[in-house]
């Protein structure tokens, strides 16, 4: 029979939440809740790659891998804050390459590619992420103000900010553009790169804000009932604001660490990430209708499209099947995800 | 010769969501033209049983017979079998918001197919013109169902099941978001097609209604029957409240907290609520409770959005004592639409309403604080949930209620303003929301309740403010009568 968790006075014996679920169920519950779903399939994936090549599991290639997937992990969280408010961005793989386009072409001299401006070298950072932030901001501005659909308005900016990376460079990349760009991607520490402390921090940080901090609160319900979460009292048109803000400026970073890595500004730079990120997302547990995910999932999202990508690699699968197989890797592992959230939530019904 | 025999009958139903068992072992018959009222206080498991008679949501075991179809239960759907025998109007609304009122009513209808099976737009047109005309309602066949009111929408999807020839019809809780006048529509229509030989499943939580318009009584407590085909005669509204809520109910009067000369919490000064309409002048002051009145379309529902800062007035403004807004708990007037997230759980839902009063350092969310202030809310507001975790969507729908209006109380509001705050709460549970509301008011917190209900009113409010044509055109301060009540608010229309 049904428990009661609020039992007025009046209304005889006091019964406190003893749920009668079985702790097998409950814990089943949690675990896909909580975003841990992949994590079986990742280990999987790990040991079968050990068998499959012994490099595979080297301090070198997991170092590797880690640095890879920084950079989809940044995008892929900036993403998420947009997909759990039940919206979409389509821009970031644009902010991704221009970001650090605009900073580079702002600093390096005109002989170099530069616009001949050439800001102090500390500035580099400060006008990639300031450009990405305002990037997301203008995407709030189109969503919140001008009412548009986020899919047509990120799409539009998607394509203009590809155009607007080859009118700001020429078409051409441009190398070395500067310390202040380039220390986060490729700097180390105890052989380390900076990029993977960064993609942790990022991740651990965002991962907290959004289970225990108010803004998280109010961004799955957001997701979860726009017009619930206004009644309630919070302000919705900021919290849109600040998720695409947020969204561009991950995506900004992501894109300088890829600059680093890279130790300039190409051309083509993040070129098809999003669809990785979107991938990553959805592989992670987010759901493109809004209020559910978490960074937990996300992460392994990632980590899953990043350790496929790795071993095929070893494996020395021609490349053009590498893209084919990360495809069919994405569709299983949304199945999997789907299936395992329909098993521990939902309405069940008992034999 | 055959024999006389229920349209619908139901036997050793259980059914089971996870850890609750919503219903265990309930018969249940229809007698052929008989309206059938099942009541049960929140939680009890009536929807539940009426969606397994449906086949919305197939009942786990048992033996099903609707008019001539029988079969065993085990958990399979078979909503299909029995689809020309029965319709549902449900307790959440099911209509398609972006199709239009002609769209919705006649979807998956054969009467506006012509004879490819493709559908006549002018038939559909033409049918839903007559069928506003028969109910009395001004609604174009093309406006867009998500564009109507609360009361529209429901009345829609009861023609829609009205409407569609069916032996048996379902109607659970039809009039919670009905107006008066909505209300008698309605039952006009059902009483007609009761002579036609139509049987109805009726559920409500106004329990004068039963007595106007249903035959039979069955009543269930935790998932059981425990009155079974009683006959309304010989029964009354006590006897009815006392058997759902297993313990005896009485009914509460109001009490007056107002704070004599004390500062108002809040002014609306100048107000329009549309362009050229008359200004509106109102104060809320401490230990109030204001009801505002009128029928549908008055306007009330906007003034109150407006006093709670909601809405924006076309003119005017609304301000507390020192020009800021005081802090405003808002239970919404549809719950399905504003008023929870169905995908979280109850905690969360709860505690969305308070997250600065919840947040400390840094604005993380103090465990501690939420779990003892949800803990105390849910219990205040009588929320029935197998777990604080419960995803509020599987919640019933008096529940479902509470929580909204615990949400309301969350951020520690200096105002309450509640539209239609009972909606879909049972006997029991609303008292103890109506001695809730007293409570905050003694304290010195201004309630602004929104009803259609003269009970609800008359128990809880120390001033009536009756709207029409979006201004205000009566006032009862004090201790007035119930029958002057009465003829002020029929006075508006
Ligand atoms: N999908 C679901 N998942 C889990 N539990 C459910 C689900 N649907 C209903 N329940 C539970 O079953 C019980 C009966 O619910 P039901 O909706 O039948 O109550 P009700 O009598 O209609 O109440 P109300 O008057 O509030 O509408 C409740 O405890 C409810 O929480
Ligand atoms: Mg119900």
């Amino acid at each position: 029979m049904t428990m009661e968790i609020g039992v007025p006075e009046g209304h005889g014996g006091k019964k406190m939440a003893a749920d009668g679920q079985s702790a097998l169920a409950r814990f089943g519950h949690g675990f896909v809740a909580g975003g841990w779903t992949m994590y079986p399939v990742l280990l999987l994936l790990i040991i079968v790659g050990a068998f499959i090549a012994p490099r595979f599991l080297s301090f070198i290639n997991i170092i590797n891998i880690l640095e890879q997937v920084s950079v989809l992990g940044l995008t892929t969280i900036g993403l998420t804050f947009v997909l759990l408010i039940g919206r979409l961005d389509l821009s970031l793989e644009g902010v991704v390459g221009f970001a650090p386009m605009l900073a580079a072409v702002m600093l390096v001299p005109a002989a170099a590619g530069g616009f001949g401006v050439e800001l102090p070298q500390w500035m580099g950072l400060i006008v990639a992420l300031g450009c990405a932030g305002l990037i997301g901001l203008f995407n709030g501005f189109l969503v919140v103000k001008v009412g548009l659909n986020p899919f047509i308005s990120t799409l539009g900016l998607l394509v203009l900010l590809r155009g607007g990376i080859l009118i700001i460079s020429n078409g051409r990349s441009i190398y070395s553009p500067g310390e202040s760009l380039t220390w986060l991607g490729s700097a180390q520490i105890a052989g380390i790169p900076m990029a993977v402390f960064v993609f942790l921090i990022v991740a651990t940080v965002v991962g907290l804000v959004l289970k225990y901090h108010r803004y998280g609160r109010a961004l799955y319900a957001i997701g979860g009932n726009e017009d619930a979460a206004r009644a309630a009292g919070i302000n919705v048109d900021r919290m849109i604001w600040s998720a695409f803000f947020f969204a561009g400026l991950l995506a900004g970073l992501a894109g300088i660490l890829l600059t680093g890595r890279l130790d300039s500004a190409v051309t083509t730079q993040g070129q098809g990430i999003i669809f990785s990120a979107f991938a990553a997302a959805v592989i992670g547990g987010v759901s493109l209708g809004g209020g559910r995910g978490t960074i937990v999932g996300v992460v392994s999202g990632v980590l899953l499209i990043g350790v496929i990508n790795n071993l095929l690699t070893l494996a020395q699968v021609p490349s053009f099947y590498v893209q084919a197989s990360t495809g069919a890797v994405i569709i299983i592992a949304a199945i999997l995800t789907t299936v395992a959230s329909r098993r521990s939530g939902g309405v069940k019904t008992r034999t | 010769m055959e024999q006389i025999r229920p349209i619908v009958e139901m036997r050793g139903i259980s059914k089971t969501f996870g850890s609750t068992r919503a219903l265990r072992d309930v018969d249940f018959t229809l007698e052929e033209g008989e309206i059938h009222a099942l009541l049960g206080r929140n939680g009890a498991g009536k929807s539940t049983l009426v969606s397994a008679m449906s086949g919305y949501t197939p009942a786990d075991t048992g033996t099903i017979r609707i008019a001539s179809t029988e079969f065993n239960v085990d958990g399979s759907s078979y909503a299909a079998r029995i689809r020309g025998d029965i319709a549902h109007v449900q307790q959440t609304p099911q209509m398609f918001d972006l199709l239009s009122v002609a769209e919705n009513l006649f979807l998956e209808n054969d009467l506006v197919r012509n004879r490819w099976g493709m559908v006549s737009y002018t038939r559909m047109i033409e049918k839903t013109e007559k069928l506003m005309r028969d109910w009395n309602m001004d609604i174009a066949p093309s406006d867009l169902a998500g564009e109507l009111g609360a009361g529209q929408r429901q009345l829609l999807e009861i023609m829609k099941a009205l409407s569609r020839g069916v032996p048996v019809i379902i109607l659970d809780e039809p009039t919670a978001a009905l107006s008066n006048a909505e209300k008698r529509v309605l039952f006009d229509q059902v009483k007609l097609l009761k002579t036609a030989g139509v049987s109805f499943v009726y559920i409500s939580h106004h329990l004068d209604e039963i007595f106007e318009i249903a035959d039979t009584v069955t009543i269930l407590r935790d998932g059981q029957v425990v009155k079974s085909r009683a006959s309304v005669e010989g029964l009354d509204t006590e006897t009815l409240a006392n058997l759902m809520m297993g313990e005896k109910t009485t009914r509460s009067a109001r009490e007056d907290h107002t704070f004599g000369d004390a500062a108002p919490l809040l002014s609306a000064r100048q107000v329009q609520l549309k362009p050229d309409r008359p200004k509106i002048d109102i104060d809320v002051r401490p230990g109030e409770i204001i009801a505002l009145a009128g029928p549908v379309g008055s306007g009330k529902e906007d003034l109150a959005m407006v006093l709670a800062g909601q809405q924006a007035p076309a003119s005017g403004q609304v301000s507390g004592p020192n020009g800021a807004l005081p802090t405003i708990g808002l239970v919404p007037t549809d719950r399905h639409a504003s008023g929870y997230v169905g995908i979280l759980g109850v905690r969360e839902n709860v505690a969305l309403g308070g997250l600065e009063v919840l947040s400390g350092n840094f604005g993380f969310i103090s465990k501690a604080k939420e779990d003892s202030l949800v803990n105390r809310l849910t219990r205040q507001t009588d929320v029935i949930a197998s777990s604080l975790d419960q995803a509020v969507s599987q919640l019933s729908g008096g529940n479902q209620q509470k929580v909204v209006f615990a949400r309301a109380l969350c951020r520690d509001p200096q105002i309450i303003v509640a539209l239609s705050p009972t909606r879909g709460v049972d006997v029991g549970a609303k008292e103890q929301l109506y001695a809730l509301l007293r409570d905050l008011a003694s304290k010195g917190l201004g309630v602004i309740v929104v009803s259609d209900e003269e009970d609800e009113i008359s128990q809880l409010a120390n001033r009536v403010v009756i709207v029409f044509e979006d201004r205000i055109v009566d006032e009862m301060v004090g201790d007035y009568r119930m029958e002057d009540l009465i003829l002020h608010m029929e006075g508006a229309t």
